[in-house]
């Protein structure tokens, strides 16, 4: 029998091996919720680095494939690591970003829940921006713990190891990021009613 | 495993769901294919020169090459010496023909050879006393600094023409250890590692082993290559993918173990598109394979109208 080829460390495995076709796949699997990760992390001050940083990406994982350990983390969670590290390491070059770092714990404390949730609107795309523009206006923390879970998929822990913080503060984040957010698309509300 | 209850975080939200639909509804997919050629094909050019098809010997070289060249040098400085002071004395005191030499002239050449020429193995510690002055030159010699002395078996009449400068210069370059090598561009950002935890030093130490002198090459060898990419790529017509390895500058003619190019595979497939573009991109038509076929019999063979006319074929 086969070995389940649904496995990302099978596929990393293959591609140090040199098959050719592993890379593509596992460069199939994860170049969305990658891509869009950097993307929102950047926000659109530094959008046009995000294809740069993305292939910076993937080049140090295939450089990097024989010190993957699964025991240790997930592949995303690994993934995700190394696409953080480009991205802070160009908004730092920049001297940009990482000032909004500081304080956003207690900044949204105390946002109230806004009533009904998004999904009673069409997402038009015109509200789809506005959503995103939502997303890239958070705290640079957050933003990276919400992206990560929300559309990356990827679990507590797995977005834990990738921030390199403990679960409670990745869990502190993402319900600040989503209370935020929820206020942010509360206040756009009206215009689209 | 959290429950739900105990984690409100894990229960899905709306706001994750909106933010999801967002990101569908912004999606560009002619970006993406273009952003996946191009990361495919600079993965599959820069993991070719993989560190484990380095050239073995040269970890060898690089510890006594210099050693070697300089114990060369020495010996031939010897030899030179050697035979330099040996003819001058001759000549200078070789008797006409048929008359018998002085005694001590014939004895000069039979005497025992002079320390710094006879001298392979280190001396006894009773030959050094016994040849006090000789020590320098009776140790092996240390190719890497100074040119041992060379003592002459019979000092030069000071009426001799001086002996003739030694060919090749004593070598004094001192050998340094392998330079380790840099890295400056692996070297990552104190708040990003401790920010990226254990993964990121796992990253950081591997990479250090890889570059470690005379370590065995940990690394993986990924034999991807771009012309295979692009012969691939040309088979199913994916011409953003051609188009992005040829601007990285895979060869457009590069052949397979068949002897193919990617145009005859494009061809082969019926991919009129990308024969177009490689055609425009100076893939040749008339290169054969190994079975003597060339792109421009394939396209006969097939007599489609179209991909001759992609082919530039017909007018």
């Amino acid at each position: 029998m086969e070995p389940d080829p649904a496995d990302d460390a099978d596929l990393l495995r293959a591609h140090g091996a040199g098959d050719a076709h592993a890379f593509a796949r596992l460069y199939d699997r994860y170049d969305r919720p990658c891509y869009r990760f950097i993307r929102r992390t950047l926000a659109a001050a530094h959008a046009e680095a995000a294809d740069d940083l993305h292939q910076e990406t993937w080049l140090a994982v295939s450089r990097n494939a024989a010190s993957f350990d699964p025991r240790k983390a997930s592949f995303p969670a690994w993934l995700f690591a190394i696409a953080r590290n480009k991205v802070w390491d160009h908004l730092r070059r920049r001297k940009a970003g990482i000032v909004a770092l500081v304080g956003e714990d207690d900044a949204v404390m105390a946002i109230p829940d806004p009533g009904p949730n998004p999904l009673d609107q069409a997402v038009s795309r015109e509200l789809a921006q506005r959503i995103v523009e939502a997303v890239e206006a958070l705290p640079l923390a957050q933003r990276e713990t919400f992206v990560m879970f929300a559309h990356a998929g990827l679990s507590l822990e797995d977005v834990a190891a990738a921030t390199g913080v403990p679960v409670e503060t990745a869990k502190s984040r993402l319900r600040y990021a989503r209370a935020a957010l929820r206020q942010a698309l509360a206040d756009e509300r009206p215009a689209h009613a | 495993m959290p429950d739900h209850d105990d984690m409100p975080e894990l229960r899905p939200d709306p706001t994750d769901e909106a933010y999801r639909r967002a990101e569908q509804a912004l999606d560009d997919a002619a970006a993406r294919a273009e952003r996946r050629a191009k990361v495919l094909a600079a993965v599959a050019l820069k993991s070719a020169p993989a560190p484990a098809s380095r050239p073995p010997a040269r970890p060898f070289m690089r510890r006594y090459g210099g050693w070697l060249a300089a114990a060369g040098v020495a010996g031939i400085s010897v030899l030179t010496a050697e035979q330099v002071y040996r003819s001058s004395p001759q000549k200078q005191q070789s008797p006409p023909p048929m008359v018998q030499p002085p005694a001590a002239a014939v004895q000069a050449p039979i005497a025992p050879s002079p320390p710094a020429v006879s001298s392979v193995a280190p001396p006894s510690q009773a030959d050094r006393q016994r040849r006090p002055g000789a020590e320098t030159a009776d140790l092996a010699p240390p190719p890497a600094q100074a040119r041992p002395p060379v003592t002459l078996p019979v000092a030069p009449p000071a009426d001799a023409a001086p002996p003739p400068p030694l060919p090749i210069p004593p070598v004094e370059r001192p050998i340094a250890p392998p330079a380790p090598a840099p890295f400056a561009a692996q070297k990552p950002n104190a708040a990003a590692s401790e920010a990226a935890g254990k993964i990121e030093e796992e990253t950081v130490v591997t990479t250090r082993r890889q570059a470690a002198p005379g370590a065995a090459p940990v690394a993986v060898a990924p034999k991807l290559d771009g012309a295979r990419s692009l012969r691939e790529a040309a088979a199913a017509g994916r011409t953003k993918e051609i188009e992005a390895l040829l601007d990285l500058g895979v060869q457009v003619d590069a052949v397979d173990e068949a002897g193919e190019t990617a145009l005859m595979k494009s061809v082969q497939a019926d991919q009129t598109e990308a024969a177009e573009l490689l055609r425009k991109r100076g893939a040749s038509l008339d290169r054969k394979n190994h079975a003597g076929q060339s792109a421009r019999d394939m396209a006969a063979g097939k007599g489609d109208p179209e991909l001759d006319q992609a082919l530039g074929l017909t007018r």
